[in-house]
């Protein structure tokens, strides 16, 4: 790596060029895509939609970033829909039943969230169950709990909701929408907890081989059952995040973020030379499906085939993204030799 | 043992539960399900079971709605013989399963992000094929397969235990076998006695996928022909077959039996929450306890005995 670092500070600004179009595939098959999209509708890169796909990309965002704590300390959480509901749940019934003022609602929304996390942790870190098979438990009663609770399955509406509670997701301060400030806000801890913090490096360590992280000095049970509590409350802020924007709860609606969530998670770690999950990969795993989803809507095609459409254009950039950068040394290696003459 | 608890509880609750007649659908109703989990079953052993870059293969419910949606679609709009249209059928999985193997093992995508990607291609062409309609199927040999007993045991049991053999053998009585487990288990042992991984992974996508083509046969008999979002309730048995299915193994592990008993638990679950009269808002709750208390005293158990 550093003697190709060496090299490349002697390139030529166009082979310069190369390295970086090879180690950035993903990024201009993305923008292609964009491209592609607006050369179909004039719509597409117009202030209000791409307004709309960064509005529509929060919840996911936060779901991706819980998922990207937890699969890089090695486990993962199926359950994240069912925090996202109780988020949603109990800040909704916080006010509407019992009564409380928003605030407080929205803390009992993040504590909903906080104990299927507690749960998880629970079953993973003290009685030893797969976090596979623990969390799959924990999705079963959690949707269960829902559908007792609303008398199987009907909404709770809450029109009436307080205006300071509507604006965490509908208002703006300074022109910028609250609920992407939010977004932006749990993304700025994810990126510094995860990527410039010990705790990151940590977690990332019981992810690659626990015992040795555990030979190492790391409390490994502290830190998992902290990874899970903290999983359900980032996913429960995107339950409220709903519940604000829309007054409604809609039991069980959590489940549809899951598969998106994992999958932006595993588009970022393969972008990671190392192939694991990273915060700033998870980001752009997010954007990719949110401007994939919206573009195919944008261009007006058939709901089923759009379901097809989404999963093969998927494949093929990831792909392409992958065959081209793993070629990156190569490249590298050619450039050199083309080099040697010149320097001799 | 546990297993056997649990069918005892099921059974205290509602007596009719071990009746023949309602074994015999219980068996039926796993079919499908246990075929799907021996396919899982082979992508985890050969893959391992690394959350990351683990083999799991979420695309063989897909696969196997594929394989309905043609075999229907084949017998009722086009005028298939049933041989034409299951060979059409399982053509059409084991193309499923060849486009995991390649971006997996010569690509070298990680097998979740493939299979996820996958899942959510074939679906939507399964639902641009069928237009997201129900297609009925009255073709004879899907209804003998749906309603005959052969020595008292109903055909489609008899496919599973066929398909539980077939797969049982390759993987845990096979030459070939043996080589995807160490392949699965320690990949750094595997390559340094000389295995070539790729090749064994490749493989066992492919397994998944024959799996998948036959399960869509049962399918189709058990419904008489295709219904739209069956992949769905598929994907979460089979996964759930398969990994509760290794409580009950001894080290703990995925194995091909596991999936079975798995598969039949979990119907046997699904039917005895029915019978013993359980409101449908709590069946998945139970579900999920149940699964939890299974999981549970296997993993105490699994720690005890290390102690």
């Amino acid at each position: 790596m550093s003697a190709a670092s060496a090299e490349t500070a002697s390139l030529s600004p166009w082979q310069k060029a190369t390295l970086w179009f090879f180690k950035y595939a993903f990024l201009f098959a993305f923008v292609a895509m964009i491209i592609f999209f607006s050369l179909q509708s004039e719509a597409f890169l117009g202030a209000s939609n791409v307004m709309n796909i960064a509005r529509g990309s929060v919840v996911v965002l936060l779901i991706a970033l819980a998922l990207t704590m937890v699969i890089s300390s090695g486990g993962i959480d199926l359950s994240v829909g069912v925090a996202l509901d109780f988020g949603a749940w109990f800040v909704i019934i916080g006010m509407a039943s019992w009564g409380l003022p928003w605030p407080l609602a929205v803390v009992a929304g993040l504590v909903g969230g906080s104990l299927i996390g507690a749960l998880n942790a629970l079953l993973v870190v003290v009685l030893g169950v797969t976090p596979f098979l623990a969390t799959l438990g924990t999705f079963f009663i959690g949707r269960s709990i829902q559908q007792i609770g609303t008398g199987g399955g009907a909404n709770v509406n809450y029109r009436q909701a307080p205006e300071g509670f509507q604006a965490i997701a509908q208002g703006a301060t300074l022109e910028i929408p609250n609920i992407l400030l939010v977004g932006a806000i749990v993304l700025v801890v994810f990126f510094i907890v995860m990527e410039l913090s010990t705790h990151g490096r940590r977690i990332h360590a019981m992810g690659l081989q626990n015992s040795a992280a555990r030979v190492a000095g790391i409390d490994t049970r502290k830190y998992r059952a902290w990874v899970f509590i903290l999983s359900g409350t980032t996913a429960a802020i995107g339950g409220i995040l709903l519940s604000s924007g829309l007054r409604i709860y809609t039991p069980m609606a959590g489940f549809a973020y899951l598969l998106d969530g994992i999958a932006a998670v595993f588009i970022g770690a393969s972008l990671h030379r190392g192939g694991r999950p990273n915060v700033i990969g998870t980001v752009i795993g997010v954007l990719f499906l949110s401007t994939l989803g919206t573009g195919l809507d944008i261009i007006g095609i058939d709901f089923n085939l759009k379901a097809a459409l989404k999963g093969i254009i998927l494949v093929l950039a990831i792909t392409i993204a992958v065959l081209v950068s793993n070629r990156l040394p190569q490249v590298e290696r050619w450039f050199a030799q083309q080099k040697k003459p010149l320097l001799q | 043992m546990l297993f056997g608890l649990l069918l005892v509880l099921l059974a205290v609750g509602a007596p009719a539960l071990l009746s023949a007649t309602s074994v015999a659908a219980v068996l039926v109703q796993a079919s499908p399900i246990a075929i799907v989990a021996f396919g899982l079953s082979v992508v985890v052993i050969g893959g391992g079971d690394d959350v990351v870059i683990g083999g799991i293969d979420l695309s063989i419910p897909a696969g196997a709605a594929l394989s309905t949606a043609i075999i229907s679609d084949q017998l009722t709009n086009r005028g298939a013989s049933f041989p034409e249209a299951f060979g059409l059928g399982l053509l059409a999985a084991l193309a499923v399963g060849a486009v995991n193997a390649v971006l997996v093992t010569v690509v070298g995508l990680t097998p979740i992000l493939t299979t996820l990607a996958t899942y959510a291609s074939v679906v939507g062409i399964v639902r641009v094929l069928t237009t997201n309609r129900r297609i009925n199927v009255e073709d004879p040999t899907v209804l003998w397969i749906r309603d005959t007993n052969i020595f008292g045991v109903p055909v489609p049991v008899l496919i599973m235990l066929v398909t539980f053999a077939i797969f049982g053998w390759v993987v845990h009585r096979t030459r070939y076998g043996m080589k995807l487990r160490t392949v699965g288990g320690n990949l750094d042992a595997a390559v340094s006695v000389g295995l070539k991984p790729r090749i064994f992974v490749a493989s066992t996508f492919v397994w998944a996928s024959l799996a998948a083509g036959i399960a869509g046969v049962l399918l189709v008999a058990r419904g008489s022909g295709m219904s739209p979002g069956i992949d769905e309730r598929l994907l979460v048995d089979m996964v759930l077959a398969t990994f509760v299915g290794a409580a009950f193994s001894s080290k703990n592990i995925v194995t091909v039996s596991g999936a079975m008993l798995g598969a039949i638990l979990v119907s046997f679950m699904a039917t005895g929450l029915i019978l013993n009269r359980v409101d449908n808002s709590w069946v998945d709750g139970w579900k999920g306890v149940l699964i939890l208390l299974v999981v549970t005293a296997a993993a105490l158990q699994t720690r005890r005995s290390r102690q």
